[in-house]
């Protein structure tokens, strides 16, 4: 395992990059149209708490790394598969990101290129960062991450002159019900997404101020999620934005007189980026630990070549993929994102409790 | 299919020779082997028009089966 450590701020970075994602590109809780917004703050409030309790089970078990968790409360052989699955999940992710991105570009920016040539040039920047490490990373989210909400707010004021602010009313003409699943969309994407962060938050180096850093950059996504979304619906109105692929490239399309279109392929550049890279450094490091490999950099180059693969054959198109995100993703995710988290939360704490009934007892004694 | 097979050629002679040199030891081998034979494999099948069913398929098909999914 590393020795190395990451500041409070580069983690912090790393979050905010992770859950800006491809987020910032595909408009997240979409299916709630115009209360989209209620329907972020609900999920992401619901997302704030579950990514507490990663941060939780780091700090009851710390300088230890998801898989070290799962040996440990679970029994050696259990463990190891469920470590195995989470290994799956993470590369699953990852190839999704890679999908994502790939799809957007030659959607928007590259219509002749194909897909396959798009993502092998970005994985192969990702591998170069991830072999750097979790240090570089860090250094990297702290040069660009920043970027994402500078563009955001550049896009934002350029299209303040085209806008109907009464665009998202009335509230709720639909019902609680598409607001209550587009929130539980959102938990599930991206912020159960950050339980790859348990092979990461140990190498905080302050570990006191994990939870701070985890509140933090988790409302700072949602803050600008809902910002984005308002932008969006300002300009191209509820109806074409829940027709819309990729709102926020549509959005920046209506800038009158400015072509600003490739500041939003800029921002999927650099928050799938970061999520694609905490993934596959999830992934190597994970595997290397089952397999008692020294030196997870062995494995990335494969592990990143198979996430290419698997993002060009996991779906056979666009609408397979939305519609797959949509309707199958949150289920899939819910054993990986809360119910092994919830069993090893409950485990830790029931051990911390136990520990300190018998130093307890030791010091009557 | 050429140039698929071009790109596996390359990644792999690059990173096996590394590996020959520090003397790995077997399991890096074989874990990088199966990453690799699979990412072959399906690219080829891919580049030759016949895709296999996906994982996301299984996936879907499991949560079917388990009654998840509708």
């Amino acid at each position: 395992m590393e020795k190395i450590r990451i500041s409070s701020f580069q983690l912090f970075l790393l979050i905010s990059g992770f859950l800006f994602g491809s987020t910032v590109i595909l408009a997240p809780a979409q299916g709630a149209k115009n209360d989209a917004w209620l329907a972020i703050l609900l999920g992401g409030a619901g997302g704030t708490l579950l990514m507490v309790v990663y941060a939780s089970i780091a700090l009851l078990n710390p300088s230890k790394t998801l898989v070290d968790i799962l040996r440990e409360k679970l029994g050696k052989v259990v463990g190891n598969i469920f470590a195995i699955l989470y290994i799956w999940y993470f590369i699953h992710l990852a190839s999704l990101v890679f999908r994502n991105f790939g799809e957007f570009i030659c959607t928007v920016t590259y219509p002749e290129t194909p897909i396959v040539v798009v993502i092998g040039f970005f994985a192969v920047v990702l591998a170069y960062t991830v072999n750097g490490g979790i240090e570089v990373m860090g250094r990297l989210s702290e040069l660009l991450v920043p970027v994402i909400p500078l563009l955001f707010f550049i896009i934002g004021l350029s299209i303040l002159t085209v806008h109907d602010f009464t665009a998202f009313l009335p509230i709720l003409e639909n019902g609680i019900k598409p607001v209550l699943s587009a929130a539980f969309d959102y938990i599930s994407f991206p912020f159960g997404e950050t339980v790859a962060f348990l092979m990461i938050f140990l190498h905080l180096n302050k570990k006191e101020k994990l939870k701070k850093v985890v509140f933090t950059s988790s409302a700072v996504s949602i803050l600008l999620a809902v910002m984005v979304f308002f932008r969006d619906i300002f300009a191209l109105g509820a109806d074409l934005m829940s027709r819309a692929t990729f709102n926020p490239h549509l959005t920046s399309l209506l800038i009158p007189g400015l072509n600003v279109e490739s500041l939003v392929d800029i921002n999927l550049l650099i928050g799938g980026g970061v999520k694609i890279s905490v993934c596959v450094y999830a992934a190597a490091n994970a595997l290397s630990q089952i397999a008692g490999i020294d030196d997870y950099r062995k494995l990335t180059r494969a592990i990143v070549t198979f996430c290419v693969v698997l993002s060009v054959w996991v779906y056979e198109n666009i609408l397979e993929m939305f519609s797959w995100a949509e309707k199958v993703w949150p289920y899939y995710s819910i054993p990986f994102q809360i119910i092994i988290p919830l069993l090893l939360l409950l485990l830790s704490i029931r051990k911390k409790g136990k520990t300190s009934k018998a130093k307890a007892g030791s010091r009557k004694g | 299919m050429a140039i698929v097979l071009a790109v596996f050629a390359i990644l792999i002679f690059y990173d096996v020779q590394k590996f020959i040199r520090e003397k790995e030891r077997a399991r890096v081998f074989l874990l990088y082997g199966f990453f690799m034979a699979t990412s072959l494999t399906v690219s080829l099948l891919l580049a030759a028009g016949r895709r296999p069913s996906s994982p996301a398929q299984w996936i879907e098909a499991v949560l079917k089966m388990m009654g998840v999914l509708k």
